[in-house]
C-alpha cells in the first residue's frame, strides 16, 4: 500500500492556536511590530552578552539543589546551554509569526516531558530577566532608550511564558484523558465466562454516564461474543436506587433486542427490600441471590449444566 | 413466490427467511407486509425470522412496523422473530423507549431458526 504516514499534528494545531488568536494575544500583550523591530535592533547586543547570560543564568539555576535534579550531568547542561543561547537569540530575531509560537509551545512541552513544573520556569524566566535589565542598563546608555528595550523584552517574554503555560497545560490534559479513557475501559469488564455466556461484574457507583458506556459495551460485546447471556453480578454497587434500577431495566431491554439475556446476580436483601419498596418492577430480567446460581441458570440457557463428578 | 415488494421472502424447511436491506418506508414497508402475510398463506409456514443485520438505523416508525407484521404474523399462525439488530440500534430504541415487547429476538439467523424449530418440537403453535 502507497498510503503516506500523517505528519504529526503540530502543538499550535492542538491547541488550535492560529492566526486570529496569534493577533489576539499579541494585542494583549501589547506586542507590537515596533516592539519587534526594536528586539531587533538589539541584535548585536545579544550576540555581545549571549554566553555570559547564559552562563549566568544557569549559575543560578544550578545553585538551586532541587532546580539542579533537572540536570544530572555535564553533558544535559552542555546540551541546554546550547538551547538556551539558540532560544536567546530568537528574542531577538525580530520575528513573532505562527512557527515562532510552535516553536515556544516545544519549548513548553519539553519542560513538561522531563516534569519540570511551571514554578521553576517562571522562576528561571524571572532570573532571565534580572540578568538582561543589568546589561541593557549597563549598555545602553539613554536611560528612555533603555526603558523602553526592556518593556518590549517583557512583552516578548511574557508571551513566551503565556504560550509554555498553555503547553503544560494541554499536556495535562492529555495525561487526564488518557487516564479517563483507561478508568472507563476498567469500569466495564465483561469477561467471558463460558461459550456464550458473559459476566459483567460492577464495581463502584453507577451515574448516567457510566450507565450509557455500560449498556454499548454489553451490547457490543453480546453482538461479538454471539452471548446468549450475560450475567450483571451488582454485588458491588453500593447504592441501587430508582435511577440505577431503571438503567439496568434498560440494558436488559436493549441486550434482549439483540438476542441475548440478562442475567442480574449479587441482590442482596437490602437491595431487595429497596427495589420493592421503590416499586421498581424487574419482573422482565432473571433474578437470583449468588453470582454461582447465575452462571447455572445461564448455562441453562445454553443447554448445558454443571455436574458432580465421581469422587 | 410473486412479489409485491422487492424485499426476497425465501422458504426455510417450514420456516419463512426475509432479509432487510432497504430502509422500510411508506409503499416499501405496505408492500413487504402484504408479501409475508401472502407467504405465510401460501406456504403454511410456522414461523418468520426477519433478519434486520442490514439496517444501521432503525427510527421507531420502522420498529413499530417490525413489531405489526410479527402481530400480523401471528394472527395468521407464524411466529416471528427478530435477528440481527445492531448494538447502536437497540441502545436507541431502547433510549427513546421503545423496546419492542411484543417480539421475539434473537442474535442471527441461525439463532432465529434454531429456536423456530425447537418451538416445534415443543409442539407449540
Amino acid at each position: 500500500m502507497n498510503r503516506a504516514v500523517p505528519a504529526p499534528r503540530s502543538l499550535s494545531e492542538t491547541l488550535k492556536f492560529d492566526a486570529r488568536e496569534l493577533n489576539s494575544r499579541r494585542t494583549f500583550f501589547q506586542l507590537s511590530d515596533d516592539d519587534l523591530a526594536r528586539l531587533k535592533g538589539l541584535r548585536p547586543f545579544a550576540e555581545r552578552h549571549m554566553d555570559d547570560v547564559v552562563e549566568d543564568f544557569y549559575r543560578l539555576i544550578l545553585s538551586h539543589p532541587e532546580a539542579r535534579r533537572f540536570f544530572p550531568d555535564d553533558e544535559t547542561i552542555r546540551r541546554v546551554k546550547r538551547l538556551q543561547r539558540d532560544y536567546f537569540l530568537q528574542l531577538f530575531d525580530g520575528v513573532c509569526d505562527l512557527a515562532y509560537v510552535e516553536n515556544r509551545l516545544r519549548v513548553g512541552a519539553a519542560h513538561e516531558r522531563i516534569g519540570m513544573a511551571p514554578r521553576w520556569y517562571i522562576g528561571a524566566y524571572r532570573h532571565y530577566l534580572a540578568i538582561l535589565l543589568d546589561r541593557i542598563t549597563a549598555d545602553v546608555p539613554d536611560p528612555a532608550e533603555a526603558r523602553a528595550s526592556y518593556q518590549s523584552m517583557l512583552r516578548l517574554v511574557g508571551f513566551d511564558m503565556s504560550l509554555a503555560i498553555d503547553a503544560y497545560i494541554a499536556a495535562n490534559l492529555d495525561t487526564l484523558g488518557r487516564h479517563q479513557a483507561a478508568i472507563r475501559e476498567l469500569s466495564t469488564p465483561v469477561i467471558k465466562v463460558h461459550d456464550h455466556i458473559l459476566l459483567l461484574p460492577l464495581v463502584g457507583a453507577i451515574d448516567s454516564e457510566r450507565a450509557q458506556q455500560i449498556m454499548e459495551a454489553v451490547l457490543l460485546r453480546v453482538i461479538g461474543e454471539k452471548a446468549r447471556a450475560i450475567i450483571i453480578d451488582i454485588a458491588g454497587v453500593p447504592v441501587v436506587d430508582t435511577r440505577v434500577a431503571d438503567h439496568l431495566l434498560k440494558t436488559t431491554a436493549a441486550v434482549r433486542l439483540v438476542g441475548g439475556k440478562v442475567i442480574l446476580t449479587g441482590i442482596s436483601a437490602q437491595v431487595a427490600r429497596t427495589i420493592v419498596q421503590l416499586g421498581v418492577d424487574i419482573s422482565t430480567m432473571y433474578t437470583v441471590a449468588e453470582l454461582s446460581e447465575g452462571i447455572e441458570l445461564a448455562l441453562g440457557l445454553v443447554g448445558k449444566q454443571i455436574s458432580t463428578g465421581a469422587t | 413466490m410473486s412479489q409485491r415488494g422487492n424485499i426476497p421472502i425465501l422458504r426455510v424447511g417450514s420456516n419463512l427467511l426475509t432479509t432487510i436491506h432497504i430502509d422500510l418506508h411508506d409503499t416499501i414497508a405496505e408492500a413487504f407486509q402484504e408479501d409475508v402475510l401472502v407467504a405465510i398463506k401460501n406456504t403454511g409456514a410456522k414461523g418468520l425470522v426477519i433478519d434486520i443485520t442490514g439496517l444501521e438505523e432503525v427510527d421507531t416508525y420502522v420498529a413499530r412496523i417490525l413489531a405489526d407484521t410479527g402481530r400480523m404474523a401471528a394472527l395468521m399462525g407464524a411466529h416471528t422473530i427478530l435477528v440481527g439488530m445492531r448494538a447502536e440500534v437497540a441502545a436507541t430504541l431502547v433510549r427513546m423507549g421503545f423496546a419492542m415487547d411484543t417480539v421475539e429476538t434473537a442474535l442471527d439467523v441461525d439463532d432465529g431458526l434454531a429456536m423456530l424449530q425447537a418451538r416445534k418440537a415443543l409442539g407449540r403453535k
